[in-house]
């Protein structure tokens, strides 16, 4: 596996003492975020989300299946995450690395532990057939701080996904074609957001600097570092922070705090980005998508 | 019954902590062993020594790594986890970093350090248990640290706030019943320094409540602490004394 190059010594002494007089290389401030775009595809569920150079592609895709045994009312709803050389020549493919595995347990505590997803409501026939929901994360560029990306974009996904439509008479399940019914969107009862911290310089008489949404560059130079899930509500979904420089209590709380803020922003941009592609895709027919009403002056 | 938890604690009581350095003599450097409760945590460490796989040669460094068994009979139900199970790897992982960051690494260039830990029984706290399990077998290996990583557990006891807006006590220390029905979260801190090395919490709170969470943790920590600290200085001191005869 090839090694990560290092940073060279004066590129770290120049990138520390920046972040010392809160300056960043790109010109950033410490809690902001890079840019945020959110491309769709063609079809529904398909998401491709640029943070800055950092890349992330996520895709749902639905199939029916039986219900497992013990879960019979419940639909099903895998994760799988997939980093390959494509993202960063240190990634091999069928070799997870230790970040592979955090991340993948990071979303899958962030979106599925936390219950964004109702999966009662994935349900057809009540121990027979289940809708089975499968998000599949595509890394295509890293540029630090794929988590926050990937949790963006599974949970912009989702809500952009539309399941089609079914009709059950007796023993017969029909699935509706989307050009036959239109297909309806997700039951999500919460949009978590993942938001990570990174810790810079020792806690020691608090020249300790904490930036979100670190660059390739920082993650490499940071001492520290933790994720925290909020939604909108203001409800923590998961916090974790393993390791790295020891922090004062008083600080995570703050980060915390600053998290739930940042969260509304990210929030509002999806649902806008997400309004604007369903105004796109109705183009020309339905008026009441724009007026925001159900009924028609006639 | 007012005010006591389904096991006759109050809110800010941990459970009996029982613990032992030196438990396995002849093939670790360092091992000990820790009762919180019903949890029952073994832990052997390895090393300094030459590392087993070639990739994990740092030059200016030990590398610190981390297995983690469940024993198949630890949990309500009987489940074998293999060495891929998610929760494995995550337990390894957070315990690896939280390691990694206390020990003085600088001082063994080019070697490994092992700790293994067996989890023989679970009632809840289980990541806690086995980082002060690490903690007091490093300090049997008599591998230098920065200081003692002391962690405890605390539960939001209830989501109903009353009507002045004051949220109920946490519960400190949860056992298996609390952790599966109320949000809980695992802190760490180092020594005395009300510090924290290693949070983590899975379920969701108020972000109004988790400060109150994170503080009696960090009580829990201190009192986690004293008595792990009282076990070390009487082994050291037994140790003394045979010698001295």
């Amino acid at each position: 596996m090839p090694k990560e190059p290092e940073i060279s010594l004066t590129e770290k002494t120049f990138v520390l003492e920046a972040l010392k007089q809160n300056l960043r290389v790109d010109g950033r401030d410490l809690q902001s975020f890079r840019d945020i775009q959110l491309t769709f595809g063609d079809d529904y569920g398909f998401v491709d989300v640029r943070l800055g150079k950092t890349r992330v592609l996520a895709r749902i895709s639905a199939e029916v299946t039986k219900p497992r045994p013990d879960r019979q009312f419940e639909g099903m709803f895998t994760i799988t995450t997939e980093m390959g050389p494509m993202a960063s020549p240190v990634f091999e493919i069928g070799r997870p690395t230790e970040l592979d595995h955090t991340l993948s347990r990071l979303l899958e505590k962030s979106i599925r532990r936390s219950t964004a997803l109702d999966v009662e409501s994935l349900c057809i026939v009540t121990g027979k057939r289940v809708w089975s929901l499968r998000a599949d994360v595509h890394f295509l560029s890293h540029d630090g701080n794929l988590t926050d990306t990937a949790c963006i974009a599974v949970i912009t996904a989702l809500a952009h996904f539309r399941l089609p439509v079914v009709t059950v008479s007796g023993e017969d399940i029909t699935i509706h074609s989307v050009t036959e019914r239109v297909p309806v969107p997700l039951s999500l009862l919460h949009w978590p957001i993942c938001v990570t911290f990174s810790f810079f310089g020792e806690d020691e008489g608090g020249d300790m600097v904490c930036a979100i949404d670190a660059t390739a560059q920082e993650e490499a130079l940071r001492m520290g570092d933790m994720t925290v899930t909020v939604n909108k509500n203001g409800e923590v979904c998961q916090i974790s922070k393993s390791g790295g420089v020891a922090v004062e209590a008083e600080v995570l709380m703050r980060c915390a705090r600053l998290a739930a803020g940042k969260v509304k922003v990210v929030d509002k941009l999806i649902a806008e980005a997400l309004r604007e592609d369903e105004v796109r895709r109705n183009k020309g027919n339905l008026d009441w998508l724009k007026e925001g009403k159900s009924e028609n002056e006639r | 019954m007012e005010g006591l938890r389904n096991d006759g604690r109050r809110w800010n009581e941990l459970r009996r902590i029982h613990c032992q350095l030196s438990t396995s003599s002849t093939n670790a450097d360092g091992s000990s062993y820790i009762e919180q409760g019903f949890t029952k945590v073994l832990c052997n460490v390895t090393g300094p020594a030459e590392p087993s796989n070639r990739q994990r040669v740092k030059q200016d460094s030990a590398t610190v790594s981390c297995e983690v068994y469940f024993a198949a009979f630890s949990g309500t139900d009987r489940i074998k986890r293999g060495r891929n199970d998610k929760k494995v790897q995550e337990l390894q992982t957070a315990i690896q970093k939280t390691f990694s960051s206390i020990i003085l690494t600088h001082l063994f260039a080019r070697s490994e350090i092992t700790i293994s830990i067996h989890i023989l029984s679970q009632d809840g706290g289980t990541l806690a248990a086995c980082i002060n399990a690490a903690t007091l077998a490093l300090i049997d290996a008599g591998i230098p640290m920065t200081d003692y990583v002391c962690a405890c557990t605390a539960g939001q006891s209830t989501s109903i706030f009353d009507n002045e807006g004051a949220s109920p006590d946490p519960w400190l220390d949860v056992n298996y019943l609390e952790e599966s029905d109320i949000p809980s979260l695992t802190v760490a801190t180092v020594g005395d320094s009300e510090k924290i090395v290693a949070l983590s919490m899975e379920n969701k709170v108020r972000i109004e409540a988790l400060e109150a969470m994170i503080a009696v943790g960090i009580s829990g920590c201190a009192r986690v602490r004293g008595i792990m600290d009282k076990e070390v200085r009487r082994y050291g001191k037994e140790k003394l004394e045979a010698e001295g005869e």
